[in-house]
C-alpha cells in the first residue's frame, strides 16, 4: 500500500505537467495526431511538445526534431511510433532524464514471436533510466480533472468518481459517452496494454490513494501478480468498493488433472473465490459493473438487505418485489409507527404495505417528500426504492382545468416538478438511510435528469436496481469481513 | 516425523503420488483429522487390525497408482466380522493386478453428508485451497469455492458461506452441525501444506465426511507430487 498518490508510479503519468510526443504529425490519418487532437481538444493546461522529423511545426505547436532539444525535460513522454523504433525513442527519452512514459504503439507481445522480443528490449531500456511506462498496447490514460486525456477518442462528458483500471481500451473510450448518459464520470480511467511495466495492481494502488477516486472499477481478462493483486484489494476495500468485471473465464480448465481440485479448478470458479477473497464485487456485465459502481459511489453504506419500495402504481411495484427477492433482497413489514405516519398521506384505493402504493393521491407534493421521508424512516428498512416519474402530463391536466394559458401550462408545470424534485434531492442529501430510485422514462428526459444529475441513482428498470443495492450490500459485508480480519491480525500480533 | 520423511521417499521411489496410507499420514502431521486405519499385508494382520479398529471396518487395497480406488474395485465396505475381513482381503488381492504396497483396514466412517476439500497451484495465485460438495456427485453439482492461501479463520468460515448447498452444515436431519472450528483450521491447514511443500503439487481430500455429531474425518486422501522434470 502506498502512503501518497504521489509515491505512485502513475502520479506523473496521470498528472502531468508537461508532455513529449512521439508519432504525431500533420497528416490527419496517423494515429499519433489523433490522439494529439484529443490533448488539444480537452484543453490540457501544461507545455506540448510534438517531435518530429521533418515538420517545424505540428498542429500548430512549436515542432522538435529530437527530444534531447527540448528546453526542459518533461514529466511525460507520450509514444505513437512504429513498433522496432520505440525502444529507440525510449532511449532518448531516458538521456533527456524522462522517467513516466505512456506507449500506445502495439506489436509487441500480444503478437509473439518478434514483438515479444521488441517488448523484452523495451522493458531493458526503461530498467536502465529507471522509468515507469504503461503499455505497451494501450490508449493511456484519460484524467479529465487534469485536462488529461491521451486517449485517440475525444473527452467527452464531465469529471466524475469512477476510477477505472481496463485491460480494454475500448471499455475506456466508448465509456466516456455511455457514462456520461448517466451523469456519471471518471475520475481517471487507465488502459493497461500489456503491463509491460506498470500492470493492474500499480492502478488499484493509485486509483485507492486517489481523492477524486470513491469506487475503482476493473475489466480483467487474467491477472499477472496474483498475490500481490489480493493483498493490495484487501487493502483498499476498507477505505472503498472495488467492482471487476472477468471475462475470458468460461473456458474449461487449462490442463488435464489427475485430482479432483485441479479438474474443477476452471479459471472462472478461481477468481470467483479470488474475487471474494480480495473484497471485490464481481459484476458480470460492463453495465451491470458501471450501475453498482454509480450505486457505491453515490449512497451512503446500506446496513442490511431489508427494502422498503415506493410506488403509485401496482404493476410497478410488484415487479420491484419480484425483482428484489430474485436479488436476494428481503422486503420487510412496515412498523405500526410508519403505517400510522402514512396514513393522512395515501388514499382509500392505495395500499400501506411493502410495496407503498400511492396511487392517485390528492397532493403529489407528498409523493416527493413526506411518503419518502416517512419510508426512509422506518426501521425495518435499511434503503427505500423509489418508483420515481415525472408527474408533468398530470400537472398539465390540471393546469388546463384550472384555466392557465396554454402557453404558460408547459413553463409552469415544468417549474411545480422542478419544486417536487427538491424537495426529494434534499431528503437524498441529508438522510443518513439510502435510496435509489427505479424508472421507465428516458433518462436523457430533461426532467428525470433533474434527479440524475443531482446524484440520485435512477435505474431503468427495478431489475437493474435490485441487482445494484444487493451488490451494495455486498460491499458492505466484504468489508466488515475484512476489517474483522485485519483486527484478529493484529489482535494475535500483539499477543 | 516430518513431511520430507514421507515424500522424500516416496519420490526416490518414482512415485509421482503418496497412497492412500501415506498421503493421510501426511495430513495428519498438519492436525487434519483422518479414519483410523493400518496397513496390512496379510489376511492374518488384517483381521487383528480390524479387532483393534472395532468393527465394523473397510478394507481397500493400498498403492500409490492407484488413485480411483472405486473403479478397481478395490474397497469392501461394511465388512462386520472376521470372516467378513479374511473373504474380503481375498477378494481385493485376487481383483487387483498391480503390487499393492499393502491392504488397508480402517474404521468405517458413516455420516451422509460429504465434502471435498483440495489444494491445486496457480501460476498467478500460488496454492489455492477449494471446498466443495463431496462424493461421488462432486462433479455434478461443481459445487465448490477457492481461496489463495494462506488465510485465516474469518476467510475459511466464508468460503463455507460462498457454497450452494451450505444447508448441510448446518443442523440437518436429525444431525448436529459440522464443528466449524474444526472444518476452517482442516481449510487453513490444506494451504499450508501448499505453501510449506512445492513437492505436493495438488491434493484431494473426498470425502471428507461429516459424522452425524458433527465431526470432520478424512475418509479417502490423494496427494499428488510433483517431480522434477529431468
Amino acid at each position: 500500500m502506498i502512503e501518497s498518490i504521489e509515491a505512485s508510479p502513475l502520479y506523473p503519468i496521470a498528472n502531468p505537467k508537461s508532455i513529449v510526443v512521439f508519432g504525431a504529425s500533420n497528416s490527419i490519418t496517423s494515429m499519433g495526431t489523433s490522439l494529439l487532437d484529443s490533448v488539444l481538444d480537452l484543453g490540457f493546461e501544461g507545455e506540448i511538445y510534438p517531435i518530429h522529423p521533418k515538420e517545424s511545426r505540428v498542429q500548430n505547436l512549436k515542432a522538435y526534431r529530437n527530444v534531447l532539444d527540448l528546453p526542459s525535460v518533461p514529466d511525460l513522454a507520450l509514444i505513437v511510433l512504429p513498433t522496432r523504433i520505440v525502444s529507440e525513442a525510449m532511449d532518448a527519452c531516458g538521456r533527456k532524464g524522462i522517467r513516466h512514459a505512456i506507449v500506445i504503439s502495439g506489436g509487441f507481445k500480444e503478437v509473439g514471436g518478434e514483438g515479444a522480443n521488441l517488448e523484452k528490449e523495451l522493458v531493458a531500456v526503461a530498467n536502465k533510466y529507471g522509468m515507469r511506462f504503461l503499455g505497451p498496447n494501450c490508449i493511456g490514460v484519460a484524467n479529465p480533472r487534469r485536462k488529461l486525456n491521451t486517449t485517440f477518442m475525444a473527452f467527452q462528458g464531465a469529471p466524475g468518481f469512477i476510477g477505472m483500471a481496463s485491460q480494454s481500451g475500448s471499455f475506456v473510450t466508448q465509456m466516456f459517452g455511455y457514462l456520461s448518459d448517466y451523469a456519471l464520470g471518471f475520475s481517471t480511467a487507465i488502459s493497461v496494454g500489456n503491463e509491460a511495466n506498470i500492470d493492474l495492481v500499480d492502478c488499484m494502488e493509485y486509483l485507492g490513494a486517489c481523492p477524486d477516486t470513491r469506487v475503482i472499477a476493473l475489466y480483467i481478462e487474467g491477472i499477472q501478480r496474483g498475490r500481490a493483486f489480493v493483498e493490495t484489494a484487501r487493502s483498499i476495500v476498507p477505505k472503498k468498493p472495488i467492482v471487476a468485471l472477468y471475462v475470458g473465464g468460461s473456458e474449461a480448465g487449462s490442463r488435464a488433472s489427475l485430482s479432483h481440485t485441479g479438474a474443477l479448478a476452471g479459471p472462472d470458479r478461481l477468481y470467483e473465490g479470488i474475487f471474494r477473497q480480495s473484497g471485490i464485487i464481481r459484476a458480470r456485465s460492463v453495465m451491470e459493473m458501471f450501475d453498482i459502481c454509480w450505486t457505491l459511489g453515490s449512497i451512503p453504506r446500506i446496513k442490511g438487505r431489508r427494502v422498503v419500495i415506493q410506488t403509485h402504481s401496482g404493476g410497478p411495484g410488484v415487479e420491484a418485489a419480484d425483482a428484489c427477492a430474485r436479488a436476494g433482497l428481503e422486503l420487510p413489514s412496515l412498523s405500526l409507527e410508519t403505517i400510522k405516519r402514512l396514513r393522512p398521506f395515501i388514499p382509500k384505493t392505495g395500499s400501506i404495505n411493502n410495496p407503498v402504493d400511492f396511487t392517485f393521491g390528492k397532493n403529489l407534493i407528498d409523493y416527493f417528500s413526506k411518503i419518502p421521508k416517512v419510508l426512509l424512516d422506518e426501521k425495518n428498512a435499511d434503503i427505500l426504492l423509489f418508483y420515481s416519474f415525472t408527474p408533468k402530463q398530470r400537472l398539465q391536466r390540471l393546469m388546463r382545468q384550472m384555466g392557465i394559458p396554454t402557453d404558460q401550462i408547459e413553463i409552469q408545470a415544468a417549474k411545480l416538478v422542478n419544486t417536487y424534485y427538491e424537495s426529494i434531492i434534499q431528503l437524498f442529501e441529508n438522510h443518513d438511510k439510502p435510496f435509489v430510485g427505479y424508472t421507465f422514462q428516458d433518462l436523457k428526459d430533461p426532467l428525470v435528469r433533474i434527479l440524475i444529475e443531482r446524484g440520485i441513482p435512477i435505474f431503468q428498470g427495478p431489475q437493474r436496481a435490485a441487482r445494484a443495492i444487493e451488490a451494495a450490500y455486498q460491499y458492505t459485508l466484504l468489508r466488515e469481513k475484512i476489517l474483522a480480519a485485519d483486527s484478529q491480525e493484529a489482535g494475535m500480533g500483539q499477543s | 516425523m516430518r513431511a520430507d520423511d514421507l515424500i522424500q521417499p516416496a519420490l526416490d521411489r518414482g512415485q509421482s503420488a503418496l497412497s492412500e496410507y501415506e498421503s493421510k499420514k501426511l495430513l495428519s502431521l498438519y492436525g487434519i483429522p483422518v479414519t483410523r486405519e493400518k496397513l496390512s499385508h496379510s489376511a492374518d494382520e488384517a483381521v487383528s487390525a480390524a479387532a483393534e479398529l472395532g468393527f465394523p471396518v473397510v478394507l481397500k487395497g493400498c498403492s500409490p497408482e492407484l488413485m480411483h480406488k472405486s473403479e478397481h474395485g478395490c474397497i469392501e465396505l461394511n465388512l462386520r466380522s472376521e470372516g467378513d475381513v479374511r473373504e474380503a482381503y481375498r477378494r481385493i488381492i485376487n481383483r487387483v493386478d498391480l503390487e499393492l504396497e499393502g491392504v488397508l483396514v480402517q474404521e468405517m466412517v458413516s455420516g451422509q453428508r460429504e465434502l471435498v476439500i483440495g489444494l491445486t497451484r496457480n501460476p498467478q495465485f500460488g496454492p489455492c485451497v477449494m471446498l466443495g460438495m463431496g462424493g461421488i456427485m462432486t462433479e455434478v453439482f461443481e459445487d465448490t469455492t477457492f481461496r489463495m492461501a494462506p488465510f485465516g479463520k474469518i476467510e475459511a468460515k466464508d468460503m463455507t458461506e460462498e457454497l450452494r448447498f451450505k444447508a448441510i452444515l448446518g443442523a440437518f436431519r436429525g444431525q448436529k452441525p459440522v464443528d466449524m472450528d474444526m472444518l476452517c483450521r482442516t481449510l487453513i491447514a490444506v494451504g499450508q501444506i501448499g505453501l510449506d511443500l512445492d513437492t505436493v503439487s495438488e491434493l484431494d481430500i473426498n470425502p471428507m465426511i461429516i459424522t452425524p455429531e458433527g465431526r470432520v474425518v478424512a475418509v479417502d486422501a490423494l496427494v499428488l507430487l510433483r517431480r522434477d522434470e529431468k
